[in-house]
């Protein structure tokens, strides 16, 4: 080891934040905020501490994405820097709230000053493609909730192509990487619809997708986004900026696809109700036929019925003026001139008879 | 020439000519024909949503630079 070294103030710091580079790279730091302060609208200072300790913290106002306040628990992460005025101070590149009253507390901040801006308005969510043949999902491909969408989709539906971009889906990097592939996707795809997505966690895992920068990247997405984050009593705000929200990323394979199962069993059905209907139709036609046959049937019969009835009639009429009956009951046909003298004949049941007609008296 | 039609039109066109069996168009000089019309069309979607299957591509890209 080199002893007694000589700098010049410029050359100490400049070796000693080599050395800080060098020996740490990025760290990451927990601990409580204390004089948060934003100076010309741009630079954010303030202190993390704990029971102990303090250390001087500084970023842009651009990397912080998430609403912050004194007494808030945070973590960040960036590199350990002494300034050319020789003071100490950690250069933050990456902030989130830790801890269940932190989480909460930014969540409601960043909720509220989102909501104020007409993120989440209701108006401005659209519907979902029908006939999905393109589907964009930005999730880590290790991850359960991953896992689950690509089988409920693959037993729902198929002939969809779906494109993975792999990305962190917990940590303070999530938020960069799924805000790129949100980019890449509005950019450089032809994708109908991106699903976000990430299987249950704690309030801490979650906490990414209430990142500003990601929620606003949502809202102002080409590209119509479903969100199925964590389960269904999670709520994140990029489900709020989500034009649609799935409580699960099962539940978003769900709803972006129809059920191929139920469609067969809608079919099956279909099948047997239009086999049920045509033997109904045939079966009624038939009844319909068969009734007519039976009224010009009876119709016939009545018409018989009515033409022997009169014909019998007839015949007793006719067999009631018969000259042989009215002879038989002992009445007698005479023909000839009814004059005394005349010769007449006189024909009864049984003979025929001359006689001649000796006087003429008037009937009393 | 086969038309080369979505499933989805297979699912419409069958809709539409079940539709047809409950409208006052149905007839039983027709009801032979367009039943055989809607049970291959049925077949035909069944067939069709059996062998779907979705095509995934995990993407190239580094999302994390």
């Amino acid at each position: 080891m080199q002893d007694n070294l000589q700098f010049t103030p410029t050359e100490f710091i400049s070796v000693v934040n080599q050395t800080l580079e060098y020996s740490y790279g990025s760290i990451s730091l927990v601990g409580e905020v204390a004089s948060f302060k934003v100076n010309q609208g741009k630079w954010v200072f303030f202190d993390i501490k704990d029971e102990e300790s303090s250390v001087s913290c500084f970023m842009t106002l651009y990397q912080l994405r998430m609403p912050l306040e004194d007494g808030m628990k945070v973590e960040i992460r960036g590199v350990p820097k002494v300034t050319k005025w020789g003071k100490f101070s950690f250069t933050v590149t990456a902030i989130k709230p830790v801890g269940e009253g932190s989480i909460k507390k930014a969540y409601e901040l960043l909720k509220k000053k989102l909501a104020d801006e007409g993120l989440f308005d209701e108006r401005k969510k659209r519907p979902l493609p029908t006939d999905l043949a393109r589907i964009g999902v930005i999730s880590s491909t290790n991850a359960a909730g991953y896992a689950d969408f690509i089988k409920i989709i693959n037993a729902r539906w198929g002939g969809i192509k779906i494109q993975v971009a792999h990305t962190q889906v917990q940590g303070l990097d999530a938020p960069d990487q799924i805000i790129r592939a949100l980019k890449y996707f509005n950019e450089k795809s032809e994708v109908q619809v991106i699903a976000v997505l990430r299987g249950g966690g704690s309030a801490d895992d979650l906490s990414c997708f209430n990142d500003e920068k990601l929620v606003r990247e949502i809202a102002a997405s080409r590209i119509p986004v479903i969100t199925g984050i964590g389960h269904e009593i999670d709520e994140s705000l990029a489900d709020l900026a989500a034009d649609v929200r799935a409580s699960t990323p099962s539940n978003a394979a769900e709803i972006l696809t129809p059920d191929k199962n139920a469609i067969k069993l809608n079919i099956e059905s279909m099948v047997l109700r239009l086999n049920n209907l045509i033997f109904e139709k045939i079966r009624a036609e038939k009844s319909e036929i068969q009734e007519k046959i039976l009224r010009v049937v009876r119709e016939i019969k009545n018409k018989i019925e009515v033409l022997d009835s009169d014909v019998k009639q007839k015949i007793k009429i006719i067999e009631a003026l018969n000259p042989e009956k009215v002879l038989k009951q002992g009445y007698a046909i005479l023909n000839g001139k009814i004059s005394p003298g005349s010769v007449v004949k006189i024909t009864t049941h049984k003979k025929e008879i001359k006689a001649e007609i000796k006087e003429i008296y008037e009937r009393k | 020439m086969k038309e080369n039609k979505t499933l989805n039109q297979k699912i419409n066109e069958l809709e539409e000519s079940t539709d047809w069996f409950y409208s006052d168009k149905f007839n039983l000089d027709d009801a032979v024909t367009k039943y055989k019309t809607a049970i291959s069309l049925a077949k035909e979607v069944q067939k069709d949503l059996d062998s779907l299957k979705n095509e995934i591509e995990v993407l190239a890209e580094d999302f994390s630079k």
